[in-house]
């Protein structure tokens, strides 16, 4: 269904942010919406926006909704990002199911960073994997590299914290919406990461917090690992288990042309099958941080 | 800051709304504001095809004869490309009138890269575009602001004075162009003292790119670039 035929009017064509978060948010009523739905519509129809979807009284009153819902949550300054307006970044459009339009809070150029990689792992590491996390973000702090992770518990979280205290530049992409924290012991962080660092988030507001069932949610955290793996030039792997939500990431980091790293340790831990598989499949298992630094540095950086 | 590629940007302009309006606390709700992307630039780092064209476009003129002026000019060639890809067949309505430059002609820092842009504008076969310097500041801003870098509308529309040579055809759709929209000061200021003249003009403010609340001045990167 597309609504409206295309003005050659400048003024009409003129993409109204409000609007189009309005118009995604209504997309996403449909029960069995998901990322790959939507990026179907949006596939038979180029050039489109959310708003040649939705009736405009319906995206303005569900852009209302969810813009009062996050100041209530006191989500003070955001914005969005729409494919086809500006500044949205092309690089998220390797993924399978390209995302039409996310939430942000903070620094936006972070996401224009000449050299960013996502540094993920287990929510619950061993204190091994915990201090490797540490001493892996130093040494690409040293190279101005950017930090970007999930800001969930374990790996992602000292992530994040090592690049905050050591004065470097990170970028947090949620599975949750801008006015949630998971967990909720990252809500400082969280906070912290939007004012001075950026937060990126593309799950509906309104979708999400109507969900009853909590468990409801719970697809949102693999889906934005794709846009983490996207966005960054390689995804480094400190620690996970079997069933982590990071080998979903390092399955589409590869899928998508991008580096993934698997740190040596994960290949000496017995009944361990994914760091083999993943190697086979093109990830590359490096003993330190000198072999990371061979294979990013050596390469033109986007 | 290095040069900006056009094929980046997008097709289509961005519009001041309700998500945005707060940003630039003197526009008012019915002001129809249009700009290609957000400007974004802190602590020395400028990354986006918008930030780079914003500070490439906006080298000081002190600048003229250094390795970095060419930048200035790719940048003024690329503005006018999108806006007249933007604009299109709407050069047949649209009057384009530049916000004047803060600085007089007579000032060695006076900067007219934005008629430069205007001037380099490529409307569609069988079109010209209606680029006037309809509004002319007759002085400095009054020193009662002078100690402020914000100074109000009412300031700027004090020393905003209509050129009525160039008033011949009544515009009847004005595009007021400037590069970076902070507060919408100027633009209220330009788009009050148009009104008054033109009170059946269609108004709209056409930008490169609005400036959101946490990026810092360009001039603090001009500061830290050496030649």
């Amino acid at each position: 269904m597309q609504l409206e035929l295309q003005a050659d009017d400048f003024s009409d064509r003129a993409v109204s942010p409000f609007h189009e978060l309005g118009a995604y948010e209504a997309l996403w009523e449909e029960q069995k919406a998901s990322f790959k739905s939507i990026a179907d519509m949006f596939a038979k129809r180029e050039g489109s926006l959310p708003s040649d979807f939705v009736e405009r009284s319906r995206a303005v009153s569900y852009a209302n909704d969810v813009h009062a819902m996050l100041r209530d949550a006191g989500v003070e300054h955001y914005g969005v990002r729409i494919h086809v307006a500006g500044d949205y970044p092309e690089r998220l459009r390797v993924a399978d199911h390209p995302i039409e339009l996310l939430y942000f809070q903070g620094w936006w150029d972070l996401v224009n960073s000449p050299r960013a990689v996502a540094v993920v792992g287990t929510r619950k590491p061993t204190d091994e994997g915990l201090a490797r996390t540490r001493r892996l973000v130093k040494s690409l702090l040293a190279d101005d590299f950017t930090i970007v992770s999930g800001l969930a518990a374990g790996v992602d979280t000292a992530a994040h914290t090592t690049a905050i205290e050591n004065g470097g530049r990170t970028i947090a992409v949620l599975g949750t919406p801008l006015l949630k924290a998971y967990p909720a012991a990252n809500a400082r962080l969280q906070r912290e990461i939007a004012r001075n660092h950026l937060l990126i988030s593309q799950v509906p507001v309104k979708r999400y917090s109507a969900q009853k069932n909590p468990v409801a949610n719970n697809f949102f955290f693999p889906e934005r690992n794709i846009t983490m793996s996207a966005l960054t030039q390689a995804t480094i792997i400190v620690e996970a288990g079997e069933t982590s939500g990071t080998l979903i990431q390092a399955r589409h980091a590869l899928k998508q042309g991008r580096k993934v790293f698997i740190l040596e340790s994960n290949f000496r831990k017995p009944g361990l099958k994914w760091p083999h598989t993943l190697e086979e499949r093109g990830a590359i298992r490096v003993a330190d941080y000198d072999d990371i630094r061979r294979h990013l540095l050596s390469v033109a950086l986007h | 800051m290095t040069t900006s590629a056009g094929t980046s940007f997008p097709s289509r302009f961005t519009r001041i709304d309700d998500l945005t309006r707060g940003d630039h606390n003197h526009l008012l709700p019915e002001d129809e504001c249009l700009f290609f992307g957000d400007y974004t630039a802190r602590k020395g780092w400028a990354h986006s095809s918008t930030n780079q064209l914003i500070l490439n476009f906006k080298i000081p003129v002190n600048w003229r004869g250094t390795n970095r002026w060419p930048h200035k000019q790719r940048a003024i060639r690329t503005v006018a490309d999108l806006f007249s890809a933007r604009i299109g067949p709407r050069f047949a309505e649209l009057t384009l009138v530049p916000v004047p430059p803060s600085k007089l002609k007579t000032d060695p820092e006076y900067d007219d890269r934005m008629m430069d842009m205007l001037r380099a504008l490529k409307p569609p076969a069988g079109l010209s575009a209606d680029v006037r310097e309809l509004v002319t500041q007759t002085e400095p801003i009054g020193a009662a602001h002078e100690s402020s870098s914000r100074p109000p509308p009412e300031a700027w529309e004090s020393v905003y004075e209509i050129d009525e040579a160039l008033t011949g055809q009544s515009p009847r759709w004005i595009g007021i162009v400037d590069d970076l929209l902070v507060t919408g000061c100027r633009f209220r200021a330009m788009s009050n003292v148009l009104s008054r003249r033109f009170p059946e003009a269609r108004i709209t403010g056409l930008f490169i790119a609005r400036r959101v609340p946490e990026a810092i001045d360009f001039s603090d990167f001009f500061d830290q670039i050496e030649d």
